[in-house]
């Protein structure tokens, strides 16, 4: 059952802090996610060898594993999220996936059992639905895909994640063409269609087994664009469009907890502050303490409004403080230490402020994703919240208009290129129909003709 | 909320691209960078806009005017293509800019094709892949848009490609290099397994890796592999293959920047 958002979880965006949410979700063992405290998640991947045998694969978890768990038990943290996110091999083989899950929940019960420590275990699971030439979003993977959470489910992850791919090949496309309509389509009507699909059965999953289904993120999309983007100098794509990319985004991603689940959201969706303001449900987030895995231009501020305080992934293998895993949770660990002592001060919201501030002016993608601007998108969104096209054209529109406004405070500085995009962007978004179906019709025959890979049938068009 | 004074921002942070930011917007750029010939200029300028109708509409009136279709690619096509080359490493356009022109100039060899019996002459055949394993495949067609737009050959395997499809397409085409992209550390084994298979069957060709975790360190540990941290330099490898030979320590020296 798909129930859509048409009002805000917060009465105004003052009230959304870090490490508390509306609607906390219990987990694992003995943790609660955003029910008054921050927690590390810490994400990993295995080194390139690993993946030749399950065997191996196993055994490079366990150690991850153990690593991470002895660490947050030496410097004293309270709590830990585990996040595996799935090569290939353990969603193609969901018995990789289950034995993966096994091993790392045997090991943090153990540690739980002897220390006491609160944690719980993520497992993301690849979206394998596609074969080498095309998306295959319905066809043979997809019960290979639902056996993979199934597993996992049976043998021991206790939060259920997916980055899915829906809409991607519309938006791979039109992101390199400075196609406004294609962005549009493929995020925020495509991939709303799919997740609404998997999402309802996952959440199926998650109910049946006793565990949580946690939510999605459009890294497959915004976070392409966000990429491409880059850094201050570079110039592959304007940063104007990939924050109205972000805002189209966060529509796409609400549809994970409309179709039933509950958070927290994955770490990479920096949509995540707009969603928790619809929603209220927990989010991970990534920042400055992802730069192991990838830059961006908003390392303090994504902390705002986070549940979970995440890397992103780094590669497992050693380094001068120890193992990767353990670097990196320990980075995590004192972040979340900090976040927790300012909730016990009774600091927290200028906490919040200052991690907004420090990096609220230095990018139109940070301008909009602060937290009182993420709010007003949200707004966007609910407004038509039962329409999937509408929401997503609210969002792009709303994002270009806060923008605007950056601009004419004269705090929030733009090149002339992203000036120039971004008033195409919006001359587009304002040349676009009100009408869904007509939106749809258009943009089926566009497509279907310029882009060769897209099959209206991943859709059940 | 708290707020920041206009005045204390500068303090905080530097928008560095804002404050170099040329003085010549892109169209006076490449106003300057066209060739004069009449015929040639309007293609040149199609191809720099994205236009695909423009470009043929002006090969047509070159064609009509007697101008070889073949040397029209060279002379019109490609031409109009390095001037959006140009702008683009000189950072002044971005790469969607180059996305369009890069299709409007294919779509303008594919007429020039038609119009002529002659083959054009690439400047190499470059074999292009994703690693087996791995689906995520923009980077690769980034590559393969740039080779293309800079007068390659461009041999696609698409993404999730095995390791011994590789391998019969290097036999087979017998490519200046091979590009590998993947995002994933796991897929990314891959092109270690390609590089052993190449070297057990004596081939010995530059092998151009990059993407998302593909990192210097991991390419530096197979003989052939050569690290490419943008898109961009693969045409950059590739023009130094064709400029100064394929010896793989010398690209090593030229593009491992770390």
């Amino acid at each position: 059952m798909v129930k859509k958002y048409t009002s805000m979880a917060y009465a105004k965006a003052d009230d959304m802090l870090f490490g508390n949410c509306k609607f906390p979700v219990k987990a694992g063992l003995g943790l609660e996610i955003g029910a008054g405290y921050a927690t590390p998640e810490l994400n990993y991947a295995p080194r390139p060898q690993a993946g030749k045998s399950k065997e191996k694969l196993v055994k490079e978890y366990e150690r991850i594993t153990t690593d991470a768990m002895a660490r947050m038990v030496q410097i004293g943290a309270p709590s830990v999220v585990l996040e595996t996110e799935h090569v290939e091999q353990m969603s193609n083989n969901p018995e990789w996936g289950g034995a993966v899950a096994h091993a790392q929940k045997t090991i943090m019960e153990e540690y739980h059992d002897e220390y006491g420590i609160k944690c719980a275990l993520r497992h993301t699971i690849g979206d394998i639905r596609e074969d080498r030439d095309y998306l295959q979003l319905r066809g043979d993977k997809y019960s290979v895909f639902m056996e993979a959470f199934e597993q996992c489910a049976q043998n021991g992850a206790d939060l259920l994640s997916v980055e899915s791919m829906g809409g991607k090949e519309v938006f791979d496309y039109s992101i390199l063409r400075n196609d406004t309509a294609g962005i549009l389509f493929g995020i925020g009507v495509l991939g709303s269609m799919d997740m609404e699909m998997i999402w309802s059965d996952i959440a199926d999953v998650a109910k049946k087994n006793g565990v949580v289904a946690a939510g999605d993120t459009d890294c497959a999309q915004a976070n392409t664009a966000m990429f491409i983007a880059g850094g201050l100098l570079d110039k592959n794509l304007a940063h104007t469009t990939a924050i109205v990319a972000r805002s189209i985004a966060a529509g796409r991603s609400l549809c994970a907890y409309e179709a039933g689940a509950t958070g927290p959201g994955k770490d990479c969706g920096y949509e995540n502050t707009i969603i928790k303001s619809i929603s209220g449900v927990p989010i991970s987030q990534e920042g400055k303490t992802s730069t192991c895995a990838h830059s961006d231009v908003m390392g303090n501020l994504t902390m705002q409004c986070c549940d979970l305080w995440s890397n992103e992934s780094v590669e497992y293998h050693g380094e001068f403080g120890g193992t990767t895993v353990q670097c990196w949770v320990e980075t995590l660990a004192y972040d979340c230490s900090m976040m927790n002592t300012s909730l016990k001060l009774g600091k927290a919201k200028d906490l919040r402020d200052i991690l907004t501030l420090s990096d609220k002016y230095r990018d139109p993608q940070g301008y909009v994703l602060a937290y009182d601007n993420a709010y007003r998108v949200g707004q966007a969104i609910v407004k038509d919240g039962e329409d999937n096209y509408l929401r997503a054209k609210n969002a792009a529109i709303e994002c270009c208009n806060i923008v605007g406004e950056g601009v004419a405070s004269g705090k929030l500085k733009l090149t002339r290129f992203e000036t120039n995009a971004l008033a195409k962007v919006k001359a587009d978004l304002e040349g676009l129909t009100d009408d869904s179906d007509k939106f749809m019709s258009d943009c089926l025959t566009k497509y279907k003709e310029e882009v060769a890979v897209f099959r209206t049938e991943n859709y059940g068009l | 909320m708290l707020d920041l004074k206009l005045e204390d921002i500068d303090g905080i942070l530097v928008r560095y691209n804002v404050a170099l930011e040329k003085e010549m917007t892109p169209d006076e750029a490449a106003e300057e960078l066209y060739p004069k010939d009449e015929q040639i200029y309007p293609i040149a300028k199609a191809i720099y806009e994205g236009e695909e109708d423009d470009v043929i509409d002006g090969l047509k009136a070159a064609i009509d005017a007697g101008k070889d279709p073949i040397a029209l690619i060279n002379e019109a096509l490609m031409t109009g293509m390095g001037v959006v080359s140009k702008l683009y490493d000189d950072g002044i356009i971005f790469l969607p800019n180059v996305m369009m022109s890069a299709d409007a100039m294919l779509d303008g060899i594919e007429f020039c094709k038609t119009q002529t019996t002659e083959v054009p002459e690439p400047r190499g055949k470059i074999v292009c892949h994703v690693a087996e394993g791995d689906v995520h495949d923009i980077g690769k067609n980034i590559v393969a848009a740039l080779l293309r737009a800079s007068g390659y050959e461009v041999v696609d395997l698409g993404r999730d490609c095995p390791v011994d499809e590789v391998i019969e397409a290097v036999e087979k085409e017998k490519p200046l290099m091979v590009t590998g992209t993947a995002l994933m550390t796991t897929t990314m084994y891959a092109f270690k397994e390609i590089n052993d298979k190449l070297l057990e069957k004596g081939i010995k060709l530059p092998f151009a890796c990059g993407g998302g975790a593909v990192n210097q360190d991991f390419v530096s540990q197979y003989d052939l592999g050569v690290y490419g941290e943008e898109a961009s330099d693969a045409v950059k490898i590739a023009n130094f293959i064709v400029g100064g030979g394929d010896d793989i320590e010398k690209l090593r020296e030229e593009f491992h920047k770390h």
